[in-house]
């Protein structure tokens, strides 16, 4: 084991601040990421653990001004149990009743999920295509600083993220879509459920006279991080969603890709699956 | 109209009724105490350094490092244990290897502390040189000229008198085991024939995956007797393969067996960390307490047998079988567990399971640097199944014939002979094919997915069916195939049924029990079982071959027959009757012919003890089947009655992804009769759900020896969504011998599935695929046409 050698658990943000500010540390949210990787030696523990479990106002999901702003510590299980977040955010609903297990699902929390940051993590995918952003706060008890980053800026590597170690994420912003936004998400797996994703894909846009406006594309386990595809929204933005169209939005999104081989599945059997899901997807949406 | 008094007094027969099992409360509330929940005063906890090498000389072990470690009682090599002698089927596997590795489950040291954690720290500080030696992962390669010998010197051990013996003589070919069985003419056969096909397959790796991982607590009294607390289902055996380990007496060895986390056959053998956890506890002289985890259990535990299998089939003009052709290639990993051993299961399939007048077999098991295997559910029959079915499914089609009719045809009887000795007593085959396919709409289903191969809709579904031929009357493999019972009943008509049969899970408690109250017309909650100490029980082969209910119950069963019959023989002159006019119902003794009461059977009980006779009633019975052990041809009556099962599979295959659901399973099983009518649907369904974890998504990926998903997030167990809707039917056929007329049951329903759903995946898509597993990956490669069907090694002639 590592040489852990404090264990801070505060109960509010300041004080959890405070100790990321005075040196390396290790935070624990809902530990079902942390624990198995550290158990495998994949993480070493700093020589602080900050367990945040207990700053309640990092908790819950709100609905203010034209977003759903969901506290970092908020579990699967609450955001899939959430009309606000069935409602408001469908695509996202759909990949927290995919996540894991019953068990995992109440102890992992968003945050834990993002900052996991595994190009198959499960709620990044259709986090990208709600355009969602993330807020990061740091200080302590003589003020909070906070800075709002778009997702796809936040992501950037396996298990690699924009947050600095004095830094701690405090909330997930989405912007409610317009009406007649349409989504939809496919998590393929072995398993329907307690499965890693193969690929995970989630497209959404507002449907208008056969034409997918403002369309966003996000695709998982097939690049260093949970990515959008903006070559084959663009494709997307172009005209009608026909059969053509499709085809190449099938081919832009291939060219964005760059899947890798693992005990999971082989770089090529990835790019059949995004090829034919995504293909099936977008027909489903547009169904001319 | 009201029944009468007899039938009254019948109507509490347990015989078919849902009992639910006796352990279940316990389970289900956590009260139950495994072996993992048990501690012994003084006990140190041992752990086990593994080779990080495949194949290796080991040049030198570093241990003065970890000796010094704060906590640590003992830190054993080969060298501190120049006795230890070796184990497993062919006796080629030390537990602590002294100069050379051949896995990477090979155990080089081990340690014994007062934590688990100053154990791991142990650990950590040996330092071991290795010299690589070339690997051998494949075992065709291992069978082609030059490849590395894996056993190629003689295993020297010190013997009684000190000086050394061979143990294991020098294996110049890596064929570790083979087996040749033959009836009829094949070439005969060939000339008879107007459809032939050959094809091969390949049978992948599992594991058992027991959720109670694998562990042990090894403790000597001071007079150097050895007690074990043990997970085995073969204590008697294990018994004395440990005083053969150890030198000593078997009568000095006692095992005690905690409530087992799953058996399934891999604690069949003796694996290296058992007599390592003695040996600690010898050196020590402490009570040692050595528990896996769950990376250890992945990668240290046995796997099913792998097996390279090729078969030619054919058939002449009218439907009936010609002949069948087998080789096979067995990966006997390192070193030789029971999965060597499984062709004494495969072949009796391959001649048996049809009529088939003309039928050659050879397997040969090879020694690799991968990991070994050992005995699971089904016993090399889910193999052999998977490429028989595969082929009658391809005959009946070739010859236009529908492919029920054709598997009708070439069938079973009762009261045939094979050619292989096997005789059929009872069997409902033909019942269990009949059933399966009426009950699944199996013919017109078929028929109809055919029209939608071509219609453009990327998802496809598929029907397939499979049979099988399992031992349902034990397996005479060892000198004696018996089991004792012990009977007493105390003053107030309580029964305690002492068992050589262990309970493994599988709800042998439970329907012992019911069988002795069934006979003794008592409830089911007057039995107290015990069946977990060496020192109590009397002797029991063991949990194998789907055996205990078969055996065990017809035990029980002679043993409280022979009690029933003492209480009537007493009963009758005071009643003035004879015994045969009356019998136990209901907690009574009764008139046999009426049901009128006579006397309760707890006031009887003490009225005879506490009489001037003053006697007890307790009982012994041996039950020995009358089955043969196989001749030197592996011809014999092996087992006193054989089960019987047609399954059906029904898939949705979406060709988009290559992903397989399973939709539903129509089972029909020949189970002689149903006992405990829960406890057979237990089993039924746990076993369709493991046949279909081999069938679509368990896969213990071994490359170049190492095995890469030794966890449950890649090694893939079937989760609840997507176990199938069931249709289980059971065709009691009455057998003579079995108990109340069962038949043996759990292995027989995890054995077809695999070979049902290939035929499934086929009648769906148009593609037969001949490697499993058929996940989505390996499947939608097939259907491109881009996947490396098994082919047989050139060299392997």
């Amino acid at each position: 084991m590592a040489e852990l050698r404090n264990y801070a658990a505060p109960r509010s943000l300041a004080e959890a601040l405070q100790v990321l500010a005075s040196g390396p540390a290790t935070v624990l949210a809902g530990g079902t990421d942390l624990m198995p990787q550290s158990r495998s030696a994949r993480v070493r523990f700093a020589s602080t653990l900050l367990n945040i479990q207990g700053v309640a106002e990092l908790r819950g999901v709100r609905r203010r001004d034209g977003a759903v702003e969901i506290g970092a510590l908020t579990t699967i299980a609450t955001l899939r149990d959430d009309p606000a977040v069935r409602n408001g955010a469908p695509v996202l609903w759909q990949a927290c009743d995919h996540f894991a297990s019953d068990q995992i699902r109440n102890a992992a929390t968003i945050g834990g999920n993002i900052c996991n940051a595994s190009p198959a993590g499960d709620t990044l995918v259709p986090l990208l295509v709600l355009d969602a952003s993330v807020v990061l706060a740091s200080g302590g008890a003589a003020g909070i600083l906070e800075r709002r980053l778009p997702l796809s800026e936040f992501l950037t590597g396996p298990g690699r993220t924009a947050r600095r170690p004095d830094e701690l994420l405090v909330e997930v912003h989405i912007p409610v879509p317009a009406s007649g936004w349409v989504d939809r998400y496919v998590k393929f797996g072995t398993r329907p459920a307690l499965d890693i994703s193969t690929i995970a894909l989630a497209v959404g846009g507002t449907l208008l006279d056969g034409r997918l406006e403002n369309a966003r594309l996000a695709l998982g386990a097939v690049a260093p991080t949970a990515i959008r595809a903006h070559d084959a929204e663009r494709v997307l933005a172009e005209g009608p969603l026909d059969r053509a169209r499709i085809d190449r939005v099938v081919d832009a999104a291939d060219a964005t890709i760059h899947p890798i081989s693992d005990v999971r599945a082989s770089d090529w059997y990835r790019r059949e699956l995004v090829h034919n899901l995504l293909r099936r997807m977008l027909t489903d949406v547009c169904p001319n | 109209m009201a029944p009468t008094p007899r039938e009254e007094a019948f109507a509490d027969s347990l015989i078919g009724r849902r009992v639910p099992k006796l352990d279940a409360p316990d389970k289900a509330s956590g009260r139950t105490r495994y072996l993992h929940d048990i501690n012994v005063p003084g006990q140190l906890h041992a752990k086990i350094l593994r080779a990080t090498e495949v194949h290796a000389r080991i040049v030198s072990i570093d241990v003065e490092a970890a000796r010094r470690v704060p906590g640590v009682h003992a830190v054993i090599t080969a060298a501190d244990v120049p006795w230890q002698r070796p184990i497993g089927i062919t006796k080629d596997h030390m537990p602590l290897k002294a100069d050379i590795v051949r896995s990477r489950r090979d155990e080089i040291a081990a340690v014994a502390a007062d934590t688990v954690q100053a154990a791991q720290e142990a650990l950590r500080l040996i330092r071991v040189a290795y010299e690589p030696l070339p690997i051998v992962t494949n075992s065709a390669q291992a069978l082609g000229p030059g490849a590395p010998l894996l056993h190629g010197e003689d295993l020297r051990v010190p013997g009684r008198n000190g000086a050394l013996e061979v143990v294991h003589k020098a294996c110049s070919d890596n064929v570790s085991m083979a087996y040749e069985y033959g009836h009829g003419d094949v070439s005969q056969g060939e000339r008879e024939s107007v459809v032939v096909v050959e094809d091969v397959f390949w049978l992948h790796y599992v594991t058992h995956c027991c959720m109670g991982v694998s562990g042990v607590i090894a403790e000597f009294d001071a007079s150097g007797s050895l007690l074990l607390y043990s997970n085995t289902q073969v204590p008697f055996l294990h018994k004395r393969e440990f005083a053969e380990l150890l030198g000593i007496d078997p009568g000095r060895i006692r095992i005690i067996q905690p409530p087992i986390g799953g058996g399934f056959g891999s604690k069949l053998d003796i694996y290296p960390f058992e007599p390592i956890a003695i040996f600690l506890a010898k050196i020590t002289r402490r009570p040692v307490k050595l528990l896996f985890t769950r990376e250890e259990e992945f990668i240290a535990s046995p796997t099913r047998q792998p097996v390279l299998l090729k078969l030619r089939s054919g058939c002449d003009r009218e439907g009936r079988l010609t002949f069948r052709a087998v080789d096979t290639i067995h990966d006997n990993g390192a070193y030789t567990s029971w999965g060597a051993t499984t062709p004494f299961v495969m072949m009796q399939t391959i001649s048996s399971l049809y009529r088939v007048p003309h039928c050659h077999y050879r397997t040969r098991a090879v020694y690799t640097n991968n990991p070994y295997a050992g005995s699971f559910r089904g016993y090399g029959n889910l193999q052999a199944t998977f490429a028989v079915e595969a082929h009658m499914d391809k005959l009946a089609d070739a010859l236009g014939m529908d492919a029920l009719e054709f598997r009708l045809l070439n069938a079973q009887d009762p009261g045939e002979s094979t050619p292989q000795g096997m005789h059929f007593r009872s069997c409902g085959f033909k019942e269990c094919l009949g059933t399966a396919a009426e009950r699944s709409d199996y013919a017109a289903k078929r028929r109809r997915n055919l029209e939608h191969w071509n219609d453009g809709n990327p998802v496809k579904r598929g029907i397939g069916m499979a049979s099988m031929l399992h031992v349902g009357g034990g397996a005479k493999m060892y000198p004696s195939d018996g089991c004792g019972t012990i009977i007493k009943l105390d003053d107030f008509a309580k029964v305690t049924l002492i068992t050589g049969a262990s309970e493994i899970g599988q709800g042998s408690e439970t329907v012992l029990a019911l069988l002795v109250c069934e006979e003794l017309g008592l409830p089911i909650d007057s039995v107290t079982v015990v069946n977990n100490d060496t020192a109590i029980t009397p002797w029991d082969v063991g949990v194998h071959a789907s055996r205990t209910t078969f055996i065990g119950g017809n035990s029980a069963i002679g043993a409280a027959r022979k009690a029933k019959r003492k209480i009537l023989e007493i009963a009758a002159p005071k009643a003035g009757r004879t015994p045969d006019d009356l019998d136990l119902r209901g907690g009574h003794i009764v008139l046999r012919a009426t049901g009128e009461r006579i006397q309760e059977i707890g006031k009887f009980l003490r009225s005879l003890h506490f009489s001037e006779k003053a006697e007890l009633v307790m009982t012994t019975y041996y039950y020995e089947p009358p089955s043969v052990h196989l001749d030197r041809n592996y011809k014999g009556n092996v087992s006193a009655a054989y089960a019987w099962a047609t399954q059906v599979a029904e898939v949705e295959v979406d060709t988009d992804t290559g992903i397989v659901r399973l939709l539903k399973i129509t089972a029909a099983h020949d189970v002689g009769r149903v006992l405990n009518r829960l406890g057979i649907e237990g089993q039924i369904e746990g076993g369709i759900v493991m046949g279909q974890g081999y069938a679509l998504s368990e896969d213990l990926l071994v490359e170049d020896g190492v095995i890469r998903n030794p966890n449950f997030r890649d090694y893939k167990l079937v989760t609840a969504p997507e176990i199938p809707e069931m249709d289980v039917s059971f065709i009691e056929t009455m057998d003579g011998e079995g108990p109340q007329g069962a038949k043996g049951v759990g292995e027989a329903p995890a054995i077809c599935i695999a070979a049902a759903v290939a035929n499934a995946i086929y009648n769906a898509t148009g593609t037969r695929i001949y490697a499993l597993p058929f996940t989505p990956e390996k499947v939608y490669r097939a259907l491109r046409g881009s996947n490396m069907p098994p082919k047989w090694p050139a060299d392997a002639a």
